[in-house]
């Protein structure tokens, strides 16, 4: 009896006793359509008839679907636009910020605001901006000769724009990482370096960057991460067009799944797509290793 | 072991919250033949008190219906009418589905391999369903494969809707019935005025159903048509369709086309609304976001004089799902109950949709519907002009998605008419040989 009240009361039971409606929900919400989704990826299915067997035959199918190679390529060019802009212009904002004048709690606020706004309203306040007829944006630029462009509407500006767009949106959070990663440097080796009298910009290259790579790395693999899952924007603000210019892989699975009903198909572009995330991501992680210095 | 009690005590208050289901779904039958239903559909009570007019007419039609037959009580369920299908395929996975179900004519042939769909077929044969007396494009969107699955909700139409006050300005004659898209084209450019960025049509873009019906009822016009006729093969590459695409592409060249990239923003309709268009191609529900225009209405342009006017109808149906014989059973009353000419009538007076039953028109209160709607008698009268059907397979969507993105491509100018429908084409017939 003692025994059992025992090991009832170790904190190894009360931990796991906390951690199990969260793990139980992960496990609910995550893993079992995970899972589910790696079966429906062998059928041909829509998910309200019974399924057929079909094999490798999804997998197949996507090596000669001209649309999944132009969402592929978007995708990837989106995420090889976004990563960059955001991560490098969010450690310029973070230094800019990092500073004790007059306002900065404004600043800090202000860059950050665009991140906690639902995607919806700044779409809706980007497609009345940047209307190629009526826009704020056109007009303003009409008025030093430029213009006017499509943005959204043209077929070789609209993923451009949404690139601008959520680099916009999602500079604040790479700019918070950063900040609090540049109060963790310590003070002493800032000072070292000044006495030794290195010029700023060699103390940002040589100290500031380097003990950055932590967050940096962090925020490169979440970043790419969520590029490569792009799908809020296009499907408010674009629907994959005009045309097929903003066809991204999520929202071509989407359209698949669950406005066409070829649900074992976009299964099978979900399953290449986690298989590319999680590549990328170990890449990432492997070259960081090399790369990172860790203070501690 | 007080920690161990919290514990506890925290799990299950996290599970109670996660796994409660809220009872939304689920209809009954009591012992006492009380039979609760469960209906799904996409009208929001007021306010906005201009938008709830069909929430407010359903749920009056139900009241008299409860009156009549007080063991059958309907439960309501907000459900968005665009996500209405994916709403159902999550419901039938968990055996949740509503009993009656408001569905868009589209999603019929994937709703149709549900096997909890009651198939209506014989049912509706019985002539208190006035089955004949719904519109031919109603009926054939309500069969897949030869089955009626489906009983018509909501009709309508498009027509072109003109600003009478930018046609006086320019001196132009008002449309009569047997216009040509010719004069359309003259029309519109004479109205665009890019100074005061005055567009004389508009067009949806988006590459959405909203671009690709629009561009279908042209096509039919033209004298083409979506696929062949036993819908193994596209057909809209033909020179009815490239003629109609042409049309479009050369308006937009003319800069008197206004391509409306968020359709469902609603630009086109504010832009309307302002004068700054002057000519919209649209159904009757779009009439009351006109408040501040003097418009009218004419049924769509012929290609050649004297040609055909016919337009496209996007009906939407009432499906039911199996939930038990008593609960079918009533279903099938409340819908005969909802469809019945009386009724349509009432609805149509109080809303200003277009009764789905063609016989509701010559009824004596039909009368006025045009003074209460302005405009809505010629989409009424333009019933009739409805021919034909999109086809009802399960590759439809997919089809459309390609012939929308083709449009638009041709539309800005990257690829010409023609080849723009053969790449359409092509990945249409792919689509087709796959069951």
């Amino acid at each position: 009896m003692l025994r059992v009240r025992r090991i009832l009361e170790s904190d190894h039971v009360a931990g796991w006793a906390f951690a199990f409606p969260a793990v139980f929900l992960i496990f609910l919400f995550g893993l079992v359509p995970v899972a589910w989704s790696a079966l429906l990826s062998f059928q041909q299915t829509n998910l309200i008839s019974p399924p057929k067997w079909i094999g490798l035959a999804n997998y197949r199918a996507l090596a000669h679907d001209p649309l999944f190679a132009q969402s592929v390529e978007h995708s990837l060019v989106y995420t090889a636009l976004f990563v960059p802009l955001s991560v490098v212009g969010g450690l310029l904002t973070a230094v800019a910020l990092n500073r004790n004048i007059r306002g900065i709690r404004f600043y800090r606020l202000a860059v950050f605001v665009p991140v906690v706004l639902s995607t919806i309203a700044t779409a809706i306040m980007f497609l009345w901006l940047l209307d190629p007829n009526f826009g704020l944006v056109n007009f303003l630029l009409s008025k030093v000769g430029l213009g006017p462009y499509g943005f959204f509407d043209s077929i070789n500006g609209a993923l451009y724009t949404i690139v601008g767009m959520t680099v916009w949106g999602w500079i604040g959070f790479d700019v918070i990482v950063y900040l609090a990663a540049l109060q963790g440097i310590p003070r002493t080796l800032i000072e070292a370096a000044e006495i030794d009298g290195a010029r700023s910009w060699s103390m940002f290259r040589n100290i500031t960057v380097p003990l950055l790579g932590p967050a940096t790395l962090f925020l490169v693999v979440w970043s790419s991460i969520n590029a490569l899952q792009l799908f809020d924007e296009v499907y408010f603000l674009t629907k994959g067009g005009p045309g097929t210019a903003t066809y991204v892989v999520v929202y071509y699975l989407y359209s698949l799944a669950f406005s066409q009903g070829i649900a074992g198909y976009a299964a099978a572009i979900a399953y290449v797509l986690l298989v590319a995330i999680l590549a990328l991501t170990l890449i990432q992680l492997w070259i960081g290793r090399r790369l990172v210095y860790y203070a501690s | 072991m007080k920690r161990f009690g919290l514990a506890v005590a925290v799990i299950f208050a996290l599970l109670a919250a996660a796994c409660s289901s809220g009872g939304s779904g689920t209809g009954s039958t009591g012992a006492n033949g009380q039979v609760n239903l469960v209906l799904w559909m996409g009208y929001t009570p007021p306010p906005p008190a201009s938008q709830g007019v069909e929430y407010e007419s359903l749920k009056g039609l139900i009241a008299k219906f409860t009156q009549l037959h007080p063991n059958i009580h309907i439960r309501m369920e907000y459900v968005d009418n665009d996500y209405a299908l994916q709403k159902v395929t999550v419901a039938l996975q968990g055996g949740e589905q509503p009993d009656i179900s408001y569905q868009y004519g589209t999603n019929m042939p994937q709703v149709a391999q549900a096997s909890e769909l009651v198939n209506l077929t014989n049912i509706v044969k019985q002539p208190q369903y006035g089955w004949t007396d719904f519109g031919p494009g109603e009926r054939d969107v309500a069969t897949v494969n030869g089955k009626v699955l489906g009983i018509p909700a909501l009709v309508d139409n498009l027509a072109v809707v003109y600003n009478k006050t930018l046609f006086a300005e320019h001196h132009l004659a008002t449309p009569g019935p047997g216009w040509t898209w010719s004069q359309l084209a003259a029309d519109a450019k004479a109205i665009t005025d890019p100074s005061q960025k005055i567009f004389g049509l508009t067009f949806p873009a988006d590459g959405s159903e909203t671009t690709v019906w629009e561009y279908e009822a042209m096509l039919w016009e033209a004298g083409g048509h979506i696929l062949t006729s036993d819908n193994t093969k596209a057909a809209f590459n033909a020179p009815a369709g490239v003629e109609a695409l042409t049309w479009l592409r050369q308006m937009q060249q003319a800069h008197a086309l206004y391509l409306d990239f968020h359709p469902d923003a609603g630009n086109s309709e504010t832009l309307f609304n302002s004068g700054k268009l002057g000519m919209i191609i649209t159904g009757p529900w779009d009439l009351s976001s006109f408040p501040n225009v003097h418009y009218g209405v004419q049924i769509m342009p012929s290609w050649a004089p004297g040609g055909s006017h016919q337009t496209i109808s996007g009906p939407d149906n009432w499906v039911i799902f199996n939930n038990g014989p008593a609960r079918v059973k009533a279903s099938l009353e409340f819908l005969q109950f909802l469809t019945s000419p009386a009724n349509l009538l009432q609805n149509s007076m109080a809303t200003g949709d277009l009764p789905t039953k063609l016989s509701v028109v010559s009824m004596p209160g039909f009368a006025d519907f045009n003074v209460k709607f302005p405009g809505a008698g010629v989409f009424a009268a333009n019933l009739k002009n409805v021919e034909q059907a999109r086809p009802q397979i399960a590759q439809y969507p997919r089809i459309s998605a390609a012939l929308g993105r083709e449009v638009v491509e041709a539309l800005l100018g990257q690829t010409s008419p023609q080849t723009a429908l053969n790449s359409a084409a092509q990945q249409a017939n792919s689509y087709l040989v796959v069951p």
